[in-house]
């Protein structure tokens, strides 16, 4: 817990915190523009259509966000050379765990923002109906689970790599190629497409009558399998950066 | 094994790429010492104290710490009575001197009232409001050792702590590491590549080279091995060897001298008469001492750099 207490003294003046509010910022606002004078139609299914196209906006922002993120957090030790020290005081794995907790607990505070939000512009709107909460919940808890998988692949690459050029092209990437997934399949064994993967609302349009129809997923084995990818990553990169971590030496 | 040493190795060795780095090193850092971990740059050191801190896992060999086996459990308890500062000082530039050694102070668990007197110790309390990225190198180097004294530990390493610093800061870094062990009963192991900065502090020496512990005793014993000879250059050395073999003297001749072991002031006076009635021209007649970097040279090896 102490060893936590720190990764936060150790970021102060850094504003982590700030930087991570103007960039979802920006998520919110593209998310305000795509959903600005919404049809009667759109009212009436408004609350699927926020599930729907949020996954979809978290596949674009979030790579790019974590990634700075992880960055921040790994460059203030490697700048400052403080690893040899801080072995010294903990175990390698503490240090790990904290810089992991650390940084789940901003993207937590990101997602509960981002599921407030979304609650917040359907009320605002005046969406017809109210939100299935457990549709809500379920898909905040896949986002998440997303952002924690492609977080501890930041992380890893962050504390590994000195020059943290590399960690933030990896995670511009991951954006780029979130883009990519949405063209190309709705599900994806890829960290980068899980977030697509665990979308639990999908839309159908039809090209005659153009008129677009939201609907509950029925996830068929394979994305199912997809979605199981994301704990898979999760467990791989956790596992992966704590041994690579813990035998690096200073 | 003997509790006065706080920090014994057993055949540490340390392999990098099939290359012995630390090879059977068997230190031992006796308590209440400043113990110079001397050797050319290369030779092992830092990966020796890394090893010690924990910092490098040993290819094989062992650690004991304050008599105690060091083992991945009890590591991190046996170094909380310990404070290490390793090539560069570890800092967060973004943060303040003060903020960086509450840090550590929280870390290690002891008194917040360090922070003054560790500031105090090491000249420090004026810039503790400072950014430590507006910090000079010097005054880095000594919030580094601010922070390694924080807990007033019972053993301190320092691995080349006066790098990089002026020699003014060399000076004071000297001077204040000299009182550790008096002042507060601290044991100092501190290592560098310059002969003369570890004459000027330890009275414990450890000479390490290509990763092989040559020489290992108190300083006073390693200033006890410069020898002192006469050295002579005469127009005749073959006669004048025969003239000091037939008073008993064993002679050996280096280049266009002859080196005899120092002998008595009326012994020379005889000797040049002797040469000077056989018609031997004396060209030169002195006394050549061994010094500390001829007997450094000579364990390290004449490539190595003072």
């Amino acid at each position: 817990m102490i060893t936590l207490q720190m990764e936060y003294r150790k970021i102060k003046r850094k504003k982590i915190g700030l930087t991570m509010c103007a960039m979802m910022s920006i998520q919110f606002a593209w998310l305000l523009w795509a959903s600005k004078n919404p049809s009667e139609k759109e009212l009436l299914q408004g609350w699927l259509y926020n599930l729907h196209t949020q996954p979809l906006l978290c596949a674009i922002m979030m790579p790019t966000v974590i990634s700075v993120l992880a960055s921040r957090l790994a460059d203030i030790e490697h700048k400052g050379n403080t690893y040899k020290q801080l072995k010294t005081l903990r175990t390698a794995g503490a240090l790990y765990h904290a810089k992991v907790l650390c940084g789940f607990l901003f993207i937590l505070a990101m997602t509960v923002a981002d599921y407030l939000f979304l609650l917040a512009l359907g009320y605002g709107h005046g969406y017809v109906g109210n939100p299935d909460l457990k549709a809500y919940l379920l898909s905040f808890v896949l986002q998440t689970a997303c952002c924690l998988s492609l977080y501890l692949l930041q992380l890893d690459l962050s504390l590994l790599f000195f020059n943290q050029m590399i960690p933030l092209v990896v995670g511009l990437c991951g954006s780029m190629l979130g883009v990519i997934l949405m063209y190309l399949k709705t599900y994806s064994f890829l960290p980068w497409g899980g977030f697509l993967s665990s979308a639990i609302v999908m839309m159908d349009w039809n090209p005659a009558t153009r008129i677009v129809t939201y609907y509950y997923r029925d996830f068929s084995s394979v994305e199912l399998f997809a979605l199981c990818m994301i704990a898979v990553w999760i467990v791989l990169f956790y596992t992966a950066g704590r041994i690579l971590f813990t035998r690096k030496e200073g | 094994m003997s509790t006065q040493n706080l920090i014994e190795t057993h055949n540490l060795t340390k392999v990098y790429s099939k290359v012995r780095c630390v090879d059977s090193v068997n230190m031992q850092v006796p308590s209440g010492t400043i113990y110079g971990f001397l050797g050319p740059n290369g030779a092992g050191k830092s990966t020796t104290l890394k090893m010690i801190l924990g910092l490098a896992k040993p290819t094989a060999g062992n650690i004991t710490l304050f008599g105690t086996p060091v083992n991945e459990k009890n590591r991190i308890k046996l170094l909380k009575q310990t404070g290490s500062l390793i090539e560069s000082p570890s800092y967060y530039g973004h943060l303040t001197g003060e903020e960086n050694l509450q840090i550590i102070q929280t870390l290690k668990g002891c008194s917040e009232k360090d922070i003054d007197k560790v500031l105090k110790i090491v000249r420090l309390e004026e810039a503790r409001k400072k950014l430590v990225n507006h910090y000079s190198l010097g005054m880095k180097q000594r919030l580094g050792l601010a922070a390694a004294l924080l807990g007033f530990p019972k053993l301190l390493i320092l691995d080349e702590p006066t790098n990089g610093l002026d020699p003014a800061g060399i000076q004071e870094m000297r001077e204040l590491i000299c009182s550790l062990p008096s002042e507060y009963g601290i044991t100092v192991v501190v290592s560098s590549h310059l002969l003369s900065e570890i004459d000027q502090m330890a009275d414990h020496v450890g000479i390490i080279r290509k990763g092989e512990l040559v020489y290992q005793n108190t300083l006073e014993s390693l200033h006890s091995h410069a020898k002192q000879q006469i050295a002579l250059r005469v127009s005749h050395t073959a006669i004048a060897l025969d003239l000091l073999r037939q008073d008993g003297i064993t002679a050996t001749q280096e280049d266009d001298y002859l080196l005899l072991p120092l002998v008595d002031d009326n012994y020379v006076a005889n000797l040049c008469r002797q040469l000077v009635s056989q018609n031997i021209s004396l060209y030169r007649v002195e006394k050549r001492e061994k010094s500390l970097e001829d007997i450094f040279l000579s364990l390290t090896g004449k490539e190595s750099s003072l």
